[in-house]
């Protein structure tokens, strides 16, 4: 029987259509995608910022010196801390290496354990404390950054400390000037994110003197453990 | 049914897929080349085929790229593969990645090259009168060739930076010897796209980005 030719015209046009779905659906594609994404955290470090710098002691020395980019670790012997040490001053200076990514705050506690019974041994508040000059200098640093000294810097200087009039001790008496206010946890400094995008190669960053002072009295003899922990977080 | 009717649309039919045959088959096409890799990261991955029949869809997640990953750079290489029965060219696209703070990551972080061009197989075709051009200036590996800038950022020959609307980053005579619908194994080129990230002290944050590869008929150079 004769097929009409509306049925072959029917059978031509989705062969048709077959073949060319056949062929565009092959797997065949003109584009590809690669999708792609990356972290970065929140990243802070403290590290020594040089070597310490110890003076007016009698006896003494520094026992682990700091080197500057390494973990900070530092050992110091303050010496003889009676008035057999006619220094004004016993000080140490440790330089600090600060870098982030990110707004920092640097936190200091400290303990402080003397072997003597009476309130004439060396005390926490016999310990002055503060932080220099901050520095932001070389490539890859946040120079237009600002930070927040909350001590009162130098401990030696005239303003920060006297010979209380009634007791006759000398006292650190400025805001955060001694290691009483660092019992525990306490912010020292804090600032804005410190170096600009580059690698970590990169050895510059921020760099603060904390300083350490004690002046020479009639303490109690015996002998005093201080211990300082400097702690830095991207809050 | 009439024999005239019968030879008319068979006739149709075949000459409809060799027509079909001659304009779609492997005409252009864009796959997989192979498994993607990844080295020097820190909590980063790549997924992709290493089928060269798959489509390419490849993601790379470089992981974490502040300092808290020590290593010197991420590295990723993503084959890729081509084919066509002309001339083509390749060009990519990029979208995402705009962050505003420019301590962040930013396009020019991230290296970008084209490297290793070859064949598939046997069924790729080997021209002689035109070579596979890769375009300035991507022909570098930036895994190896970063610097340090003036600013102390690492700086690349090449970067997702250099990339300006569909930017042409390969072209060249014909791929494939045969004119097969399907892809084979062996049917034309694949070629490395390298990605590569130094980490850095970048602002902190979460970064993405998505590459189209599109290949279409590029300059008509004899083959």
């Amino acid at each position: 029987m004769p097929l009409p030719s509306s049925i072959s015209t029917k059978l031509i046009l989705p062969s048709m259509f077959l073949v060319l779905l056949a062929v565009t659906c092959s797997g065949q594609s003109t584009t590809g995608t690669v999708t792609m994404s990356a972290t970065v955290s929140k990243f802070v470090e403290i590290n020594s910022g040089g070597s310490v710098t110890l003076t007016g002691n009698s006896g003494g020395g520094v026992t682990t010196d700091g080197v500057v980019n390494t973990p900070l670790g530092v050992s110091i012997n303050l010496g003889e801390l009676g008035p057999s040490n006619t220094n004004s001053f016993v000080t140490a200076s440790v330089p600090l290496k600060l870098r982030s990514n990110a707004p920092y705050v640097l936190s200091m506690s400290a303990t402080v354990t003397s072997s003597g019974s009476t309130t004439n041994k060396i005390g926490p508040a016999d310990v002055g404390f503060g932080l220099g000059t901050v520095s932001r200098t070389g490539t890859g640093v946040n120079t237009g950054g600002s930070d927040t000294n909350a001590t009162s810097g130098d401990p030696t200087l005239a303003a920060n400390g006297s010979v209380n009039g009634t007791s006759g001790r000398y006292e650190f008496t400025a805001v955060r000037s001694n290691l009483n206010a660092f019992s525990s946890s306490t912010t020292a400094l804090n600032g804005a994110f410190i170096m600009n995008a580059v690698p970590r190669s990169n050895a510059n960053g921020l760099v603060v003197p904390a300083s350490f002072a004690i002046k020479p009295q009639f303490f109690e003899n015996g002998t005093t453990t201080i211990s300082v922990t400097f702690t830095v977080t991207a809050p | 049914m009439r024999l005239q009717h019968v030879t008319f649309s068979l006739t149709a039919v075949l000459l409809f897929m060799a027509f079909a045959q001659s304009t779609f088959g492997q005409a252009l096409d864009i796959s997989s080349g192979g498994q993607p890799t990844i080295t020097g990261t820190l909590n980063g991955s790549v997924t992709g085929s290493a089928n060269v029949t798959s489509d390419l869809v490849v993601t790379v997640n470089f992981g974490e790229v502040s300092p808290l990953n020590t290593n010197s750079i991420v590295k990723v290489t993503v084959p890729i593969g081509v084919r066509s029965n002309q001339p083509y060219q390749v060009t990519v696209s990029i979208t995402g990645l705009n962050n505003a703070n420019v301590e962040a990551l930013q396009a020019s972080d991230v290296g970008f090259g084209i490297r290793n061009m070859r064949l598939l197989g046997g069924a790729g075709k080997v021209c002689t009168q035109s070579s596979h051009l890769i375009r300035s200036p991507f022909d570098n590996d930036p895994a190896i060739s970063a610097t340090i800038g003036s600013s102390g950022r690492v700086a690349y020959p090449s970067s997702l930076g250099s990339l300006s609307g569909a930017t042409v980053i390969l072209s060249g005579p014909q791929l494939s010897k045969n004119n097969s619908a399907n892809r084979q194994t062996s049917d034309g080129y694949a070629f490395d796209a390298i990605l590569a990230l130094t980490p850095q002290f970048f602002a902190s944050g979460v970064s993405s980005a998505t590459l189209i590869f599109t290949i279409s008929p590029g300059p008509n150079v004899p083959c």
